[in-house]
């Protein structure tokens, strides 16, 4: 009688940790972020205010404003948003004709472009950082959005890569094999049928692309230091006087740069987490 | 016909990705082992470099700076991953466990997945301020420290804040993979093992982990040669600071390129990160064979 009686004790106790523990989890992970976004709102005044003002007194939009004015932040917002277009743009290309030549053909020599990849993604980046910054420099490519872009592109084609030939692989034959018989190339089949198919995939996969380019720092602060080419996260940095730093402005303009990827995540949350799960669980 | 025409479309389609390879990957790797035998300077660039056998690297085995630095890199790839590995397991344990809310968790996991590794570095530094950050406020009121921790500026501290703003970014994610493996897991062997007596410790050691080992090995793999070339965080955080306690090899590397402009010696750096990285992928060596499967 009594062990039937404790064993449903014993299970509210679970759900009830369970339930702390999911709290504590997600305040743990939101908390930083939100005082983050609560310091974008202080004045200056607040911001060192002893004890800690957790509020703000009103939710003013000059920090916003002087992000905007103390440094050219639409000219990097811009900047930013050319160089991750257009290397997504390139990388969803280039990493489609290899993952279905990779995926979907009888070629030799998978392993040598497999093994091209993989050490891609394990190279460091240092490793690569001065030629390459010496053969921009000679190429009069510093400080230019497509000279950014197009080394961005090197670095983050594996990654793409891999989540797309898991796509790739989910189609069956037999739609490939009726085209054929239906006289269709196989240009005309990767274009007019595959590409579609794998729609849902590429938009994943051009949202986690995108996420990645913007976010470099390496890359953008050597090739791209420049007032007038500088992106997002580079400036950032750039903020901070000799000795103050306005936390305020610094929140607002890295809020700034955030919104867009929190929207884009949280909007296609559910394809993100399912497309890095197979790209862990198949790649 | 269509199989001859469709082998050529497949070798045509791997060009763009060979060029990109070639230009921005493989020049780059032989430039940088090239200079590394070389003193080339940004100050003298128009002399341009020239030959000096294995100098650069006999100065870097007498350098007590590369040693802190590669030390500091060493044990902060080791504890990260391990602490990293064991808390996104645990949370994946939790979350597998539970149904309705899984979505919001999933939806607030990719925040700090997503927002650029300078923002939670600038973030971070924001709550470990000495004076005014809500770190030591929060200490102070709840009654564990009488006098402002010196978060960044401390040496014994400044290890700590790096590797609780690392945490608080990969965790996360990291709870994400492990939930994925999870889901591998087939659960009538899970039955089974209960028929048979086994307990949960038990059937998680003897049948969850080996079903999960491939995505786990790939999963840390790849973190282990991220944590390795931690760059950014440590660049808003600290910069290598206090007295270059917290100086990676990274940093240490690119501030031979910039602030010495010593092209050569930082190149022989790079070629070290390249060697223990490589390292570290043999040490992975199913992880990097399950990526050469198509």
């Amino acid at each position: 009688m009594q062990a039937v009686q404790r064993k449903p004790a014993r299970k509210i106790g679970g759900q009830i940790g369970l339930s702390l523990f999911t709290v504590l989890f997600v305040l743990m992970i939101v908390a930083p972020f939100v005082w983050l976004l609560l310091a974008a709102f202080k004045s200056g005044k607040e911001l060192y205010s002893m004890p800690v003002q957790i509020l703000p007194s009103s939710f003013s939009l000059q920090n916003f404003k002087d992000a905007f004015t103390v440094q050219p932040l639409t000219n990097y917002i811009v900047n930013s948003i050319v160089v991750a277009v257009v290397s997504t743009l390139l990388i969803i290309i280039i990493a489609s004709l290899v993952s279905f030549a990779l995926a979907r053909t009888q070629i030799k020599g998978k392993r040598v472009v497999l093994l091209m990849l993989l050490s891609i993604s394990l190279l460091p980046p240092v490793t690569i950082l001065n030629p390459i910054y010496l053969m921009m420099s000679n190429l009069r490519m510093m400080n230019t959005t497509l000279g950014l872009a197009l080394v961005l592109v090197a670095i983050e084609l594996p990654t793409a890569a891999w989540y797309l030939m898991s796509f790739f692989q989910t189609i069956p034959d037999a739609l490939e094999e009726s085209a054929m018989i239906d006289g269709a190339n196989v240009v005309t089949i990767f274009c007019r049928i595959l590409m579609p198919l794998v729609a849902p995939g590429v938009f994943t996969v051009s949202i986690m692309t995108f996420i990645a380019v913007w976010n470099n720092y390496l890359f953008a602060s050597v090739l791209n230091p420049s007032k007038k080419a500088r992106t997002v996260t580079v400036a950032l940095t750039m903020y901070a006087g000799e000795t103050t730093t306005p936390w305020n402005t610094i929140a607002a303009a890295a809020i700034v740069a955030c919104v867009p990827l929190v929207i884009m995540v949280l909007i296609c949350q559910r394809r993100i987490v399912s497309g890095m799960v197979d790209g862990a669980v198949k790649g | 016909m269509h199989n001859k025409q469709r082998l050529v479309f497949g070798y045509l389609a791997l060009i763009p990705a060979v060029i990109v390879f070639a230009v921005f990957i493989v020049y780059p790797v032989f430039n940088t082992f090239y200079l590394s035998f070389c003193s080339y300077r940004t100050q003298t660039i128009r002399q341009g470099a020239r030959f000096i056998g294995f100098a650069n690297y006999v100065q870097m085995f007498g350098d007590d700076k590369m040693w802190t630095a590669l030390k500091f890199t060493v044990l902060f790839t080791v504890i990260s991953v391990v602490l990293e590995s064991v808390l996104g397991m645990l949370c994946a344990l939790i979350m597998n466990r539970q149904g309705k809310t899984r979505g919001l968790v999933c939806a607030m996991i990719l925040i700090p997945w997503c927002i650029p590794t300078v923002v939670s570095g600038l973030m971070w530094n924001y709550i470990f301020a000495e004076s005014y950050g809500v770190l030591n406020y929060l200490l102070q009121v709840m009654g564990l420290s009488s006098q402002p921790v010196r978060w960044l500026t401390d040496s014994r501290y400044a290890f700590l804040s790096i590797l609780i703003s690392d945490v608080w970014k990969t965790v996360p994610y990291m709870s994400l993979l492990m939930l994925s493996a999870l889901k591998t897991v087939d659960s009538s062997y899970l039955e089974a093992a209960q028929i048979d007596g086994a307990n949960k410790v038990q059937s998680f050691f003897k049948i969850s982990m080996p079903c999960m080992k491939p995505i786990i090995i790939v999963a840390v793999m790849f973190r282990t040669i991220q944590s390795f070339r931690i760059y950014d965080l440590i660049r808003v955080l600290t910069n290598g600071g206090p007295q270059g306690k917290t100086t990676s090899l990274t940093i240490y590397t690119i501030t031979q390129y910039t602030t010495y402009g010593n092209m050569g010696y930082g190149a022989a750096l790079a070629v070290l990160t390249f060697i223990i990285s490589m390292i570290i992928a043999v040490c992975f060596q199913d992880g990097v064979k399950s990526k050469l499967e198509v």
